[in-house]
């Protein structure tokens, strides 16, 4: 459980120093520094703040800081030694909650909890840059938010109802990207999906998580969950690859089983679904249109929640006529944005970033696909004029001529 | 220490040099860190050759200990800093620095991660075969330093085999180029090979010049299903009687199959007592010849099922689930020390039925797997409960197999090096003289001794 460090020891046991993390993890690729990668940082934390060997220091933090949460270490490790969840759970037992800045904090507490009210991101934008937290990566906020042109309700679909879905919307599409949202809508109607928009959520909560303010995490999962659980749904769709991974994964490191919310914890971790993923597992309705274009697709870090999802645009992209996918080198290295990690740690995050843009940049494609609005952000701000991000749902309702 | 560090980072700069605790911690120990571990007092990453220099120079002056490393990979304890001292990490010098297609070579800088460099000349239809299977981050000069080997050891040899040439920084500072770019090379002692495999004990080797192979047109991979150890084995010396040298011969055991099913896809059925997996390379004539010589060789000695893999995916997950047996298997128990032994081909059976024999006599389980196809079976000593008298029983089943390996002609390692691990059975192999030579030649190259100290073989004190 992520605030219990010492649940994990049992697992820290499992390492055998084998190395092998240092093939994936972006921030020892980038550094070079061995203290840097999962196999020395797990050490340190058991050191420092379990067997308390070692007295916590400058850097101590800076080595518990300097991690995107990836989890490419856990993904490639033979041992499944799940190092980003012993981060954060190193994170929650230093900081409590407050590593970052009050004035940040509640920027961040708006933006959160808030989201569905009308003119509280504007104000939160203002908030933002006078905190001075808000570099040209994140960009201009667009006229209306997801929230403001979809209201909360239902949606029914074109033609015959082949199932009823609810549609989690994630903080990164509702007020960066509502262009992603308005597709999803789109093609969903288009294939026969009824859609609920519920009223009143809130942020999935993995800002706090990965401050390790996991009181703060689970007080969002608690009102999320209540809205979300019990409603009968087909599916709970997501188009956040990272919203995913805290409702399926996350979701059950913070709430144990003693917990009241465990039995809606669970309902929805097992139901939570990426749209693509369900859209690619449920089928298409109707075969989309020819669309004579070149695409490269960056696999998020957080798209390895369901076995299914990391293939998932590359399947459904592959049945519309004309578009041809190219693959990067490394399509699922590691963008550098880490969510809001790329503020804090710029030269980094761009020193992580300059690879994958080299690798977009060598496909020739003028488009790339990603799941997650953070990678959009973070590769869109460092791309060239005239290549673009976005979700493949989107190229899919270019397709489908609904654009 | 701080004077040290002081004078460190005016050598090389300060982006150049750790020492807190917490990065001194992470450089304690190489992958076997359940075996030994060191304290050193400074890290020093180089930037480039001159880095190197000046710090060796400095050590040499002060006569500080110095252990070169690379990824931390290593299997024999070559990395770990036992007398403290400096931690050269040489993996920032990383940059590939020519593919030579006219004379087939490249060179390259000791730092470029393996599978890196196989990426690189693969794009160019070169090939270089030596893959230990760390390669995702084990370092070129690691694999120098240790004679690394890798499945494709059977039919291509190893890392000493591809080596023409080398730049080492020695231990008092000075920076030699040994060998050439050139196929033959016969000019005086073979440095080259000495420094291949000297595990930085004689200096630190900072670029490579290495012999490439135009890449193989086509490659196949078969896998056998296999009702006991001894048919796997019986087939491994019956498929190289045969004539048949394939690019890579690995037996896996089926108990291994469940934790590697995690890469294969799709997954295997586990079934019989072991699995060879198996690639024939060449042009496709050869390959069909070969195909269908080994599904006679094994219809013929009655294995269970042979399966050509048709689907390159498929095939390339087998050789992916491969590369993890090793921490698979350290993830399933509490410990494993894996012995490289290594016994010729036709011995196999012979000094797998003594295995067995030496694990019953212990009451330790002894685990094999590996590279059948060059009689590298990795003897896995399974130390099931981590107490003293397990423990105990252990150390005596690894000197048992160890002398086995020998009795059946063979050696004690065969691409990790010794290091720590295997220092103390050294002598048994090549005998006092031999081990004297080592002596006098260490003293000859680092008579300050501080090249990597207490590695290798067994002193009563220090190194040297």
């Amino acid at each position: 459980m992520l605030n219990d460090l010492s649940s994990y020891l049992e697992l820290m046991d499992k390492c055998s120093s084998c190395a092998f993390c240092e093939a994936t993890c972006p921030v020892f690729q980038a550094d070079l520094l061995e203290t840097h990668v999962a196999r020395s940082r797990m050490l340190i934390i058991r050191e420092v703040f379990i067997e308390k060997s070692l007295p916590v220091s400058k850097r101590t933090l800076e080595i518990i800081d300097r991690c995107l949460l990836c989890s490419q270490c856990k993904q490639t490790c033979p041992a499944g030694v799940p190092v980003n969840e012993i981060v954060i759970a190193a994170r929650y037992q230093q900081y409590k909650g407050k590593r970052m800045s009050l004035p940040r904090r509640m920027v961040l507490k708006q933006i959160m909890e808030n989201r569905g009210v009308s003119g509280v991101m504007k104000k939160a934008e203002v908030l933002a840059r006078a905190a001075g937290i808000s570099p040209k990566e994140i960009p201009k906020l667009p006229k209306q938010s997801f929230n403001e042109l979809y209201p909360a309700g239902i949606y029914p679909p074109l033609g015959k109802t082949r199932a009823r879905v609810l549609y989690y919307v994630g903080c990164g599409t509702n007020t960066l990207y509502p262009d992603t949202g308005d597709a999803v809508m789109k093609v969903l109607a288009h294939n026969g999906i009824e859609v609920t928009i519920p009223e009143g959520l809130v942020c999935c909560g993995i800002p706090s998580l990965v401050e390790g303010d996991i009181v703060t995490a689970r007080r969002m999962m608690e009102t999320n969950l209540s809205i979300l659980a019990g409603s009968g749904a087909d599916a709970i769709l997501t188009d956040c690859t990272s919203c995913g991974l805290t409702f399926s994964e996350k979701l059950m490191q913070i709430i144990p089983e003693e917990d009241p919310l465990y039995e809606k914890a669970i309902e929805v971790s097992s139901n939570i679904t990426e749209v693509t993923d369900y859209l690619q597992k449920i089928g298409l309705t109707f075969p989309p249109q020819k669309l004579e274009v070149q695409v490269t697709y960056h696999v998020p870090c957080h798209g390895n929640w369901r076995s299914t999802l990391n293939d998932a645009p590359r399947e459904l992209l592959s049945g519309i006529e004309g578009t041809e996918m190219v693959e990067m080198e490394k399509p699922g290295a590691c963008c550098g944005a880490g969510g809001a990690f790329f503020v804090d740690f710029k030269e980094l995050s761009q020193k992580i970033r300059d690879p994958k843009l080299q690798d977009i940049k060598q496909t020739g494609a003028e488009l790339v696909v990603t799941q997650c609005p953070s990678c959009r952000s973070y590769l869109s701000a460092g791309l060239e004029e005239g290549q673009r991000v976005m979700h493949p749902i989107t190229l899919l309702s270019m397709a489908y001529g609904l654009e | 220490m701080k004077g040290l560090i002081r004078d460190l980072e005016q050598l090389v700069g300060r982006d150049s040099v750790q020492a807190d605790p917490e990065d001194l911690l992470a450089y304690q120990a190489d992958a076997t860190g359940y075996f030994a571990k060191g304290e050193p007092v400074a890290i020093v990453l180089p930037a480039d050759v001159g880095a190197v220099s000046k710090t060796v120079a400095y050590a040499s002056e002060h006569r500080i200990p110095i252990t070169p490393r690379g990824a931390g990979s290593g299997l024999s304890g070559g990395a770990t800093p036992i007398k403290g001292g400096i931690v050269l990490d040489l993996k920032r010098m990383n940059r590939i620095l020519e593919i030579n297609h006219g004379n087939l070579t490249a060179q390259a800088e000791c730092g470029v991660v393996l599978a890196d460099f196989h990426r690189a000349v693969e794009k160019e239809g070169l090939f270089y075969p030596p893959d230990p299977q760390s390669m995702t981050v084990c370092t070129l000069g690691g694999n120098v330093a240790t004679r690394a080997g890798g499945p494709h050891g059977v039919k291509y040899g190893t890392t000493g085999n591809y080596v023409l040439g080398l730049e080492v920084v020695l231990p008092d500072g000075a920076i030699i180029q040994t060998g050439s770019s050139c196929v033959k090379h016969s000019v005086g002692y073979d440095l080259t090979h000495l420094m291949t495999g000297s595990e930085g004990t004689l200096g630190v080797i900072t670029k490579v010049t290495i012999r490439l192979l135009p890449k193989p047109e086509v490659d196949r991979t078969i896998i056998i299903v296999c009702e006991s150890i001894k048919q796997a084995v019986e087939t491994v010396s019956e498929i190289i009687a045969q004539k048949i040298v394939p690019a890579k011969l690995e037996y896996v055991p089926s108990g291994a199959i469940g934790g590697m099913n995690r890469y294969i896809t799709p997954p295997l059925e586990v079934e019989g007592g072991a699995y060879l997996f198996v690639m024939i390379d060449g042009s496709p004539s050869q390959i069909e010849e070969e195909s269908e010589k080994i599904k006679r060789l094994c219809q013929n000695s009655g294995v269970l099922s042979v399966k050509v893999i048709e689907e390159a995916g498929e095939a390339a997950s087998y050789w992916k689930a491969r590369t993890a047996a090793y921490p698979l298997l350290l993830a399933m128990v509490k410990k494993v020390i894996i012995e490289d032994v290594a016994v010729p081909r036709d011995q196999i059976a012979s000094f797998a039925e003594s295995l067995e024999k030496i694990a019953a006599e212990t009451g330790i389980p002894i685990g094999m797997s590996g590279h059948a196809g060059d009689g590298n079976v990795h003897p896995s000593v399974i130390v099931y409960d981590l107490t003293d008298e397990v423990e105990e029983k252990a150390q005596k089943a690894i000197k048992l197999l160890i002398q086995s390996g020998l009795d059946h002609g063979g050696c004690i390692s065969g691409e990790h090096g010794i290091g720590l691990h295997k220092s103390a059975f050294i002598e048994m192999e090549l005998g006092a003289r031999q081990i004297q030579l080592f002596r006098d030649i260490k003293k000859a190259i680092d008579p300050k001794g501080i090249m990597n100290p207490g590695k290798i073989w067994m002193d009563e004190g220090e190194a040297c």
